[in-house]
């Protein structure tokens, strides 16, 4: 049996709540506040940084589809789900944030925005990842079915967010969300924001893949005690 | 290449045999457009968008049903596995089962497109070649995106309800896009207005055949 994937360091867990404090004293105490939003704008830090966790994480997902498929290795596959898991929360969290900020700023919890749209369909599409994966039993298969799915869903989001701002091409968009300038202060606090959450994805990973990693040994000890008749009964 | 077409005249022979996935397409397809009925007010004209978006779920969703029988015969009597030992190599029966949806597909859209008109009016009938165009392409991308979806389901449990949950977010832009270019159509629109929409439409359809022509061994033969 292989070794254990070794205990997550408590150095990197130290790093991210450091990091964290930072992230958060630079957004509300270093940052000032923003003239016409105010207090509001302060749910940009946060939500561009869960973007990029998420980002992150389904480009992680992506690749290690591909590192499944091409060496048949079951860790890849361990890693494509607890990078799909992350990513989705950080998606929902890119979504809840983006809800908030929209209603006071925007006057609507939603709009069709292509970066809107596109994070939905997004959601979707690796939702829809965690139904496959439990709808197939046997390992092999599921691993192999599961790659396919990430890769296809990530060469697809292009495609959507193309799409979609097409569609708004036609339509043109009052609400351009990037062209923000912003006091230097903000941007010490984005930063500090970003690689905090940077971290956090990071550590979120590591401990996921621990936790597969041990689910999986769990499963394959049960089978080998099903399998010795003496030590199965024993147990019941 | 031959033997891809011996496949795809086998299932269209055992659909002419027992036509099971026409019948459920046809019923469903007419079925939507009836039920759709009443997004629209009564007595009111039908605006081209919302006519472009009851032709698409009504179509989309009635090509799902076909979708998902296209390992359904495979399944029975392990004839897959048999499919697998005979000389065709995996990618030619991806595209042989691609093309038998997409021919499934066009039939059924060639039934339900009259009855749409009947039911919503004929002001809508423009530039049908143009029309035919969207379908083909619309239809190229979801067999391409639900061939390949479907030898995925094919090996997993409850695969009936599996396909649309997998099928639908993939595709939700080929389904978007197509809406917008026969709204468009539907208003009196010339192809220079929609030219570069059908340009992303045959990107998809390229992409997704590339991509089920890449994956299909792994996946069938897993």
């Amino acid at each position: 049996m292989k070794p254990l994937p070794r205990n997550p360091e408590p150095i990197l867990t130290l790093c991210t709540a450091l990091l964290l404090a930072a992230a958060l004293y630079a957004v509300f105490l270093h940052a000032p506040a923003e003239r016409v939003m105010g207090l509001v704008q302060k749910i940009f830090y946060f939500h561009l940084s869960c973007a990029l966790a998420a980002f992150l994480s389904f480009t992680t997902a992506c690749a290690a589809g591909v590192a499944y498929l091409v060496s048949r290795n079951l860790k890849w596959d361990i890693l494509g789900a607890a990078a799909v898991e992350i990513g989705l929360v950080f998606t929902t969290l890119v979504l809840a944030t983006g809800m908030l900020w929209g209603r006071p700023v925007w006057n609507a919890w939603w709009t069709w925005d292509p970066r809107l749209t596109t994070s939905l369909i997004l959601w979707f599409i690796f939702a829809s990842y965690f139904i496959l994966r439990s709808a197939v039993e046997q390992r092999q298969r599921r691993a192999t079915y599961c790659a396919v799915m990430a890769i296809v869903g990530f060469v697809d989001v292009p495609i959507v967010f193309l799409s979609a701002r097409l569609w708004r091409s036609i339509h043109p968009v009052v609400i351009k969300a990037d062209s923000i300038n912003m006091a230097p202060a903000m941007v010490t606090a984005l930063l500090a924001s970003l690689a905090a959450f940077t971290a956090l994805w990071v550590l979120l990973l590591q401990r996921r893949v621990r936790t597969l990693a041990l689910a999986e040994r769990i499963l394959t000890m049960e089978h080998r005690l099903d399998r010795e008749p003496a030590l199965s009964t024993e147990r019941k | 290449m031959r033997i891809a077409w011996l496949v795809i005249r086998k299932d269209l022979a055992a659909e002419l045999r027992s036509p099971q996935a026409m019948v459920s397409m046809l019923f469903f397809g007419f079925l939507l457009l009836v039920i759709l009925n009443v997004a629209v007010p009564a007595g009111a004209r039908v605006a081209p968008e919302t006519g472009a978006g009851i032709l698409w779920v009504a179509v989309t969703f009635a090509a799902v049903l076909g979708l998902a029988r296209t390992f359904d015969r495979e399944k029975q009597n392990r004839c897959l596995e048999g499919l697998l030992l005979s000389p065709l190599s995996p990618e030619a029966l991806f595209g042989a089962k691609m093309a038998v949806n997409c021919i499934f597909m066009g039939i059924s859209q060639v039934a339900i497109l009259p009855i749409f008109f009947i039911l919503y009016g004929d002001g809508f009938l423009h530039a049908p070649v143009m029309l035919a165009l969207v379908l083909l392409l619309a239809n190229t991308g979801f067999s391409a995106t639900g061939t390949l979806f479907a030898a995925i389901t094919a090996g997993a449990n409850r695969n009936e309800a599996l396909l649309p949950m997998l099928f639908f977010p993939l595709v939700m832009p080929l389904i978007a896009m197509a809406v917008k270019v026969t709204s468009m159509i539907f208003a009196g629109a010339g192809p220079a207005e929609y030219g570069s929409w059908l340009q992303v439409m045959a990107a998809f359809a390229l992409i997704f055949t590339g991509l089920g022509f890449l994956f299909t061994g792994r996946i069938i033969r897993d």
